[in-house]
């Protein structure tokens, strides 16, 4: 005879199991009648409305189609698609949201992002681009030369995310609203500039809630990976000093005064001499040691200056107010922190170690 | 030596039981009535079916020394060990159809009968249904006294204890129990002697059959009996604590009681090292699990869950279904099926004709389905794994109905998706859980839990480490070691 209490515990178990699984209740779209959307691309349309276009099917053996229309409502504009096209569009696999930069700079892109978030069909495998300049005239270009550069495109994004590859600011739809939630931090999302026949990665776009109101281009950019992002480089090309490092990760100290009137901040870089097109002779200790010093003084100035438009523009991506939070004190609003960290004297100071890779004449 | 029975149930008009007996021998051709002259000047009169006997030792032992006897009695001068007096002519009938030759012996008035039985069979072949590389290599056979032999020699005890009972009113088959007297637990042994006592039918030509009227629940596709033409696999199982049943004409012995588990063992587990065992044997496991639920998965995933399935997967699915005129399900029953067509022809088929079916049968499913637009690819690919993963599973008839719940989970999962498939699983694994196998829990040790068992459960644990015989079987004798008996 079998106990009866094991039917109680195998219900319990199968229960927790059906639920944690997939909602019981799912619409029947075969897969062969639904055409998935890879990305969405938002602009800004004539009249105060949102221009949506993206590109259909992902289908390897069917010729591609760009689909864009001009809509009041994000869902609106899936629902306008669906009337003109054979397949069911579906945001299931949705993995890009590109973003006009204009747009992005209105502020209000929280409601864009909102709606794709609180789609349940939609994963949290989002990337979050802002693009500069037209990014449906590359597309439309592109589909004649690269038919899946849709999928290309979620896959370049997907290298750079992974393994913490140090060389863009990749963000997913989840860390984004993470970000814009936080009070002590600011979000950030990639830009990248699109003409008609590029798509280049620029910067980080830095937000204030959800505004874009500046943009890390080049030395700073790669400063700010250094300092937040990833803490690696793969190269950090010094053009001023003919100098580029490679493999380079930081180690990043940061310490507040107790009166929020003071940041020192202390970044430790290892990393080695992958090129130089200087003038110094480097395999000599002094003329090495001098040009590391002018390396750091190099940075040093850099990083000042990127901190302090940050504080210009009161932005904090780089989470410096969470080094304001103590055990048993009270939280900083995120209005107060705002205002410590806008007058906030800043020492940067940097520490470099670097391996040549040639052999150097020691000082006796 | 003649056996005596109880002479108030003699009959006491034995000379007219001749004639009686040559009624019932009407119109066979091959039942011979002799009438023998011995010294004395009496005639002795043999009865016999001459297709059951073995007609050299019935010229040995019989004709000869009643040639050459100067005796008054008959049954003095047989030379055979099987001797017995027959007490009514119902008893003679029922002997001559088993190979005894009748006896009588008109001076005491006796009816005698000798068993003579051809030793007609087949050798001991390598087994055909549970091959090894390492192991014995014997197998049962039809002779079911060959066979009582075969598990004697590899447990030559005396608490080896064999029980014969004989069913069906046509067949008269013979069934042995046998089980190891102090180890099993004697609860089983009654039930299993209760249930073959109450067996009524007409014909037993194997064991399954008997299976199916002694078994605990008749409708469930699980078999609750092991089958094995393998001594050794038998031998094991009586000294582990289970019985065994023999039937005869049958080469196929039922073990009893069995949890689910045992259906995913094999007897060369116990041959290998036990790291490799275990890896096999969970293997076993994972395959089970992937053949039923794969192309259930494929369904669901191509027809509900298309967000679950990455980017790069996800063109491959598109772009191999995008020409279909099926949907998944069709598709998923209509390959489900042929490849079953395709099992069962090849295994009617002659070996060398079958091997020719697998090579068309391959091209069919493999690629004139896909390019007349029947199946896609990417079906054709799960389905050949789902297939070749059936056949890990090593209980041949759970590998039959294995198909049945997986067309129950693909129905499934055509109208609920992966909750379908979920919700399929938990009715199989509720349904395994409600049988019983002679009595016994089949998902013990699982349900109801006995942690010691697990070291044979989903791992073949090192022998030396298991030192007791399987909880679950509740046995007389819980150790395996001499010393611990004590």
């Amino acid at each position: 005879m079998i106990p009866y209490k094991h039917y109680g515990l195998l219900a319990i178990v199968s229960l927790m199991w059906i639920v944690g699984c997939s909602s019981p209740y799912v619409e029947n779209n075969m897969i062969e009648e639904i055409a998935p959307v890879v990305f969405w691309s938002i602009d800004k349309g004539t009249e105060g409305k949102f221009k949506i276009s993206t590109l259909v099917p992902p289908l390897i053996k069917e010729k591609k189609r760009f689909l864009s229309k001009e809509v009041d409502l994000l869902k609106q504009g899936g629902k306008e698609f669906n009337l003109i096209y054979y397949r069911e569009l579906k945001q299931g696999q949705l993995r890009m949201l590109l973003i006009n930069e204009e747009l992005a700079k209105e502020g209000g892109i929280e409601k864009l992002i909102n709606t794709i978030l609180v789609d349940p069909d939609i994963s949290m495998r989002v990337y979050l681009l802002i693009v500069r300049g037209d990014f449906d005239e590359y597309i439309k270009n592109q589909l004649t030369k690269q038919e899946n550069q849709d999928y290309f495109l979620y896959r370049m994004l997907k290298h750079y995310e992974e393994h913490n590859q140090g060389e863009m600011s990749i963000v997913n739809i989840h860390q984004f609203m993470k970000m814009l939630y936080s009070p002590l931090k600011d979000p950030i999302v990639p830009v990248f500039h699109a003409d008609k026949n590029n798509f280049n990665y620029v910067g980080t776009a830095f937000f204030r809630n959800d505004k874009e109101v500046m943009v890390t281009q080049d030395v700073s950019d790669e400063i700010f990976q250094l300092l937040d992002n990833d803490h690696f480089l793969k190269v950090l090309a010094i053009p001023k000093l003919s100098i580029s490092l490679g493999r380079v990760r930081s180690n990043i100290r940061m310490k507040l005064s107790s009166d929020y009137s003071s940041l020192s901040l202390h970044v430790g870089l290892k990393g080695r001499i992958e090129e130089y097109q200087g003038e110094k002779n480097i395999q000599s200790e002094e003329p090495l040691e001098h040009l590391i010093h002018e390396i750091e003084v190099y940075l040093e100035e850099q990083t000042s200056e990127l901190l302090k438009s940050m504080q210009r523009l009161k932005v904090d991506p780089l989470e410096v107010g969470t080094h304001s939070l103590k055990p048993f004190s009270k939280e900083l609003t995120e209005e107060q922190w705002l205002k410590y960290w806008g007058n906030m004297k800043i020492n940067v100071d940097f520490d470099i170690k670097i391996q040549p890779l040639i052999n150097v004449e020691r000082l006796s | 030596m003649v056996e005596k029975h109880d002479p108030q149930m003699k009959n006491h008009q034995m000379s007219t039981w001749l004639d009686d007996l040559k009624q019932k021998l009407n119109h066979m051709d091959d039942a011979e009535i002799i009438e023998h002259r011995i010294g004395t000047g009496a005639s002795v009169h043999l009865l016999f079916i001459k297709t059951l006997i073995d007609q050299e030792r019935l010229n040995e032992a019989i004709l000869q020394p009643l040639q050459r006897s100067a005796g008054h009695s008959v049954s003095s001068c047989i030379i055979n060990s099987k001797v017995s007096e027959v007490i009514s002519i119902e008893d003679a009938g029922q002997k001559i159809m088993q190979g005894f030759i009748l006896l009588y012996d008109s001076v005491n008035d006796q009816w005698l009968g000798v068993q003579l039985e051809n030793p007609l069979g087949r050798a001991v072949e390598p087994s055909q249904t549970e091959t090894v590389i390492y192991g014995a290599k014997d197998s049962f056979s039809e002779q079911i006294d060959k066979n009582i032999t075969m598990l004697r020699r590899r447990l030559p005890i005396t608490t080896l204890k064999t029980e014969s009972f004989t069913i069906g009113s046509l067949s008269k088959t013979k069934v042995v129990l046998m089980y190891i007297d102090g180890i099993i637990n004697p609860e089983f042994v009654s039930l299993a002697r209760e249930k073959i006592e109450s067996v009524d039918f007409d014909q037993f030509l194997d064991s399954a059959q008997l299976a199916a009227f002694i078994e605990d629940h008749n409708h469930t596709v699980f078999p609750q009996f092991l089958q094995t033409d393998r001594p050794d696999a038998c031998a094991y199982a009586l000294g582990e604590g289970k019985l065994t049943l023999l039937v005869s004409n049958s080469p196929f012995a039922l073990i009893c009681p069995i949890t689910l588990f045992h259906l995913f063992q094999s007897p060369e587990d116990y041959f290998l090292r036990w790291p490799v065992a275990s890896f096999l044997r969970l293997m076993r496991y994972g395959s089970f699990i992937i053949s039923l639920t794969m192309i259930p998965f494929y369904v669901a995933l191509t027809t509900f869950h298309y967000q679950m399935v990455p980017l790069p997967i996800l063109f491959v699915l598109l772009e191999s279904r995008s020409k279909l005129p099926f949907t998944p399900f069709v598709e998923g029953i209509f390959m489900i099926v042929t490849l079953e067509i395709i099992k069962e022809a090849s295994l009617r088929m002659p070996t060398k004709t079958s091997q020719t079916l697998g090579v068309i049968g391959g091209i069919v499913i493999g690629q004139a389905a896909v390019e007349a637009g029947f199946a896609s690819k990417v079906l054709i690919v799960l389905m050949g794994i789902s297939a070749i993963a059936f056949f890990l599973v090593p209980n041949y008839q759970m590998t039959k109905s294995m198909v049945l719940l997986q067309v129950l989970l693909l129905i499934l999962a055509s109208f609920l998706g992966l909750p379908g498939i979920v919700i399929g699983l938990i009715g199989i694994l509720a349904h395994i859980h409600a049988l019983t196998s002679l009595g016994q829990p089949y998902l013990a040790p699982l349900s109801p839990f006995y942690g010691k068992d697990w070291i044979d459960l989903f791992i073949r644990g090192p022998l030396i480490w298991m030192k007791t015989r399987p909880n679950n079987l509740k046995p007389l004798q819980k150790w395996r070691q001499e010393k611990m008996k004590k």
